[in-house]
């Protein structure tokens, strides 16, 4: 369930119509919700469920089917084994490390994208790495809120 | 000792069989198009999310219209009344110049074209990618869109549907790095292939001969070779000629007519038949 409804929100965020001025700014939604599943519920993250809901982040962003899953199983393999060291520290020292293995994911998208005929530019996909970084805390909050209201509604209903 | 098959070995060797099945994914969608089906199915599944991220959007453009005072309005239709009569007579001489144009090509023996047949339609969306520039439009298989037909708006050629679902359909602008499109300089008559490097501002024409007759302000439009789109489409006004010292071709910088990060309402021209 928490999974269904974090990926529905993250769905959501990715499919808004934002004005184009802002797209160089946005966090990549898709790397935050694997960033979260990936370390703090990494123990129940499946691979196999990683690259289903990989395709319609693909769908959405326009890119060839499996881009997405790529990157996802990177980042979801990375955080889970940083993930006890940095689960604890405060929110600035999870972002930074965040934001380089975002920054390695952003590596492989640029590599991908080069082989697949598009002519990706490496400073937006920087930057995109970089907001996303820097969305982590709001975001985890969102998605720590919906857990624990799945949570508190399983409980309820049991 | 050390465990022959830790739990790290374990998730390593999952990702090994996750990064094989992507790249396989990835070299099967963008080489052989094979996908589509794949591709046309999840985006039917997520029509109604993209309806309900919609809905904010909507909700304000309600708020915004519905706080307009009437005088605002009335001022507003005034002057489209206008317009719609300046447009009218606009397309009186346009009837005539057709006919004109008709009565010019059976003398000359020249076969006539056919006409368009526009349907309307309503960006949803733009991709949020960055290098990506594919827009999604209201109207899809069911509206008779068919892949390969073009979109063009009031100020000139937006790109080609690409994708079709049911009830929308996938624009992949002529800007988009991916996209090529056979042009002509409406003036001087010359030939070339317009590419899209991933800028919304920005299309080019490269490996011209350096002797060229191309000029800024030069408008460049569709030549119709390949028949995908029809002759004659105006597609980007010449910004900049770049004749490099010792290069032996020529590259041309224009910026699309339309714009396309702004637009709002295109036409797809239903009378060039899918591929």
């Amino acid at each position: 369930m928490t999974f269904g409804l974090t990926w529905l929100l993250t769905l959501l965020l990715i499919a808004f119509p934002y004005p184009s001025f802002l797209l160089f700014v946005l966090p990549h939604f898709g790397y935050l919700f694997v960033t979260w599943w990936g370390l703090m519920r990494n123990y129940q993250l499946s691979m196999t469920l990683l690259l289903v809901s990989s395709l319609p982040v693909d769908v959405l962003y326009g890119t060839a089917l499996g881009l997405h899953g790529l990157l996802f199983a990177s980042i979801a393999y990375a955080l889970t084994l940083l993930g006890p060291s940095i689960r604890q520290v405060n929110w600035l020292r999870q972002s930074t490390v965040i934001f380089v293995v975002l920054l390695v994911a952003s590596a492989v998208s640029y590599w991908v994208r080069t082989l697949t005929g598009q002519s990706p530019e490496f400073h937006i996909l920087v930057l995109q790495a970089f907001f996303s970084a820097l969305f982590w805390s709001p975001i985890r909050w969102l998605y720590d809120f919906l857990a624990q209201y799945t949570q508190d509604s399983e409980a309820q209903r049991q | 000792m050390r465990p022959l098959f830790s739990e790290t070995s374990v998730a390593a060797v999952r990702l090994i069989v996750a990064v094989t099945f992507s790249v396989a994914t990835i070299f099967i969608d963008s080489r052989f198009d094979a996908l589509t089906l794949v591709r046309q199915t999840i985006k039917t599944g997520l029509w109604p999310v993209e309806q309900l991220s919609f809905l904010p959007g909507k909700l304000v453009g309600e708020l915004i219209q519905w706080s307009q005072s009437q005088n605002l309005i009335v001022q507003r239709l005034e002057s489209i009344a206008l317009e719609n009569q300046r447009l009218k007579t606009e397309q009186l001489k346009l009837h005539t110049l057709r006919a004109e144009n008709a009565e010019l090509r059976r003398l000359l023996g020249v076969k006539e074209r056919v006409n368009e047949r526009l349907l309307q339609a309503q960006i949803e969306r733009l991709s949020n990618d960055p290098f990506i520039h594919r827009a999604t439009i209201n109207r899809g298989l069911l509206a008779g869109v068919m892949i390969g037909q073009p979109v063009i708006s009031a100020d000139g050629l937006v790109g080609q549907v690409v994708v079709t679902y049911p009830n929308t359909a996938d624009v992949l602008m002529m800007t988009d790095a991916t996209h090529h499109l056979p042009v002509q300089v409406t003036r001087t008559r010359e030939r070339a292939i317009a590419v899209g490097v991933g800028r919304m501002d920005r299309i080019e024409l490269r490996n011209l001969p350096d002797t060229v007759d191309i000029v800024p302000g030069d408008i460049i439009e569709t030549s119709g070779l390949g028949a995908r789109f029809q002759p004659g489409i105006p597609v980007a006004e010449v910004k900049e000629v770049i004749r490099a010292p010792g290069q032996p071709f020529a590259w041309v910088v224009a910026e699309p007519l339309a714009p396309l990060a702004r637009l709002s309402l295109v036409m797809v021209d239903l009378s060039k038949g899918g591929s």
